[in-house]
């Protein structure tokens, strides 16, 4: 009977200072899955395989995460612009596409820390000696006309002093040139360089380091008030550093080759 | 292929067939539930008189006057945000595309009815039939033969229409042919195809409707 009474009592207790409150990381919980907005024609890291299922790194990633949260994963197929719209109208609870972490789409949308981070190679033509990315200096360098890696070549060139820079019409024409010789060396990101490589469309190519340029960091990103599923999002993140299972993906979808530090010295975050 | 050189393979032939099977299977149910819901609402608009059909009158005509893509998008994000149901963007698209063809349908069907002559049906209730045998043996009938080709249209413009479910995650026809373009970079070859499944859908339907046009009017 006294337990009884107790029981109750605690049970009322409990009714009283429980609210009851589920955020978007019990429902995904409950509903048994997790609809992750991934962008598949962005290769490597999402397209479709020759059955038409999607591959790539962001969709093990998403199945990573669904696996860690003991849920089905389901990929809906967005567009770039589609992405948040798809996370806004609530067709997904996550995106997992590549997206960079600006402070204008923080206003919109909860990003976690960065889990992949999209750094630039310097590709050189086999016959010219170049042990690093300095080793450009006074060399025959280009890049496609415009793009982020051809302004930074044409300041460094110009910083130099010395060597030459070509502007080229697109990244085709660019590699073209490096493989026939006409070009010494290019800068282009490292998904771009490692596909290339591995294409054999472009004999006499390699990869001789990353350039020192600030990688464009890309995070996971669900709606702005799900603190706990961007906490959920973030010890995962740091978890698949941490288990090897980063530097794993990297190796199956990039290629070979230390994967992006996703820190920043000198600042928390 | 034969003619020329294409990335296709049967695969994917087999997987625009099964975006084909989802846009016939979604056209289906729609243009079925659409029609029963249809046939009632045009029913109920004619039969009680157009002050007091105003409300329901304002609900179709709010289907059929918002974009179909803007219905399917408000819908979906609705049912699972608003209301928190989680269920398939298939049941969303059938649900809204059924809701869409009725509105369509309602004015179709009291249209026929109202191309009956009144005359004619007092005659029939004259000589004593009951509202419902009115209805079933004549007006119902005379309807139905006026009505057919509009619903004929109504039923291939549907299934056109279906191709914007791919927005609640219904991988149909046209959808299909968007991967296969997005991974081959073929789009004219593909979209040829994908417009050949389309008619290959269509045309039967066409036909069909020109049978029982032919068929209904010779009795």
């Amino acid at each position: 009977m006294k337990t009884g009474i107790l029981a109750s009592g605690l049970m009322l207790a409990a009714g009283l200072t429980t609210p009851a409150f589920a955020d978007k990381l019990d429902d995904i919980i409950s509903a048994n899955v997790l609809r992750c907005a991934v962008v598949l024609d962005f290769p490597p890291m999402g397209s479709r395989d020759s059955n038409n299922e999607p591959i790539g790194f962001d969709v093990d990633y998403c199945n990573d995460l669904a696996a860690a949260l003991g849920v089905q994963a389901e990929i809906v197929e967005t567009t770039f612009p589609e992405r948040i719209p798809a996370l806004m109208s609530g067709r997904v609870d996550v995106a997992v596409a590549s997206t960079s972490d600006t402070l204008e789409r923080a206003k919109t949308v909860g990003f976690s820390i960065p889990y992949y981070a999209f750094e630039n190679a310097v590709v050189a033509n086999q016959n010219v000696e170049m042990t690093d990315w300095e080793g450009m200096r006074g060399k025959t360098v280009g890049a496609t006309a415009g793009t982020y890696e051809a302004i930074w070549l044409e300041e460094k060139v110009a910083e130099w002093g010395e060597g030459q820079f070509r502007p080229y019409q697109n990244q085709a024409d660019v590699f073209l040139a490096l493989s026939q010789g006409q070009l010494d060396a290019t800068v282009s990101t490292v998904e771009v360089a490692e596909a290339n490589v591995a294409s054999g469309n472009f004999p006499g190519i390699r990869i001789v380091d990353k350039a020192p340029m600030v990688p464009d960091y890309v995070a996971l990103i669900t709606l702005r008030e799900e603190y706990g599923l961007i906490n959920y999002m973030n010890l995962f993140i740091n978890q698949q550093v941490r288990t090897g299972r980063y530097a794993e993906l990297y190796e199956k979808w990039i290629g070979e080759g230390e994967p992006a530090d996703l820190t920043i010295p000198g600042v928390y975050r | 292929m034969m003619f020329f050189d294409t990335a296709l393979t049967t695969n994917d032939l087999i997987f625009l067939a099964r975006g084909a099977g989802m846009t016939l299977v979604v056209t289906a149910i729609s243009v079925f539930f659409g029609t029963i819901m249809g046939i009632a609402f045009g029913i109920l608009r004619h039969q009680i008189g157009p002050w007091w059909a105003a409300p329901l009158t304002l609900v179709l005509d709010i289907f059929r006057s918002i974009p179909l893509l803007i219905q399917l998008v408000l819908a979906n994000a609705f049912v699972t945000t608003v209301l928190g149901w989680r269920i398939s963007g298939f049941t969303v698209a059938c649900a809204v595309l059924s809701l869409y063809t009725s509105a369509y349908c309602a004015e179709i069907v009291r249209g026929g009815i109202e191309a009956v002559p009144p005359t004619l049906r007092r005659a029939a209730r004259s000589l004593g039939l009951t509202w419902r045998q009115d209805m079933t043996s004549v007006t119902l009938p005379l309807a139905a033969r006026i009505a057919l080709p509009s619903w004929i249209g109504l039923a291939l413009g549907v299934m056109k229409d279906s191709a914007l479910v791919y927005v609640v995650q219904v991988v149909e026809l046209l959808k299909s042919a968007q991967i296969l373009i997005t991974r081959l970079q073929e789009p004219l070859f593909l979209l040829l195809i994908c417009g050949l499944f389309y008619f290959l859908i269509s045309f039967p339907i066409a036909r069909l409707g020109g049978y029982l046009e032919r068929k209904w009017s010779n009795d």
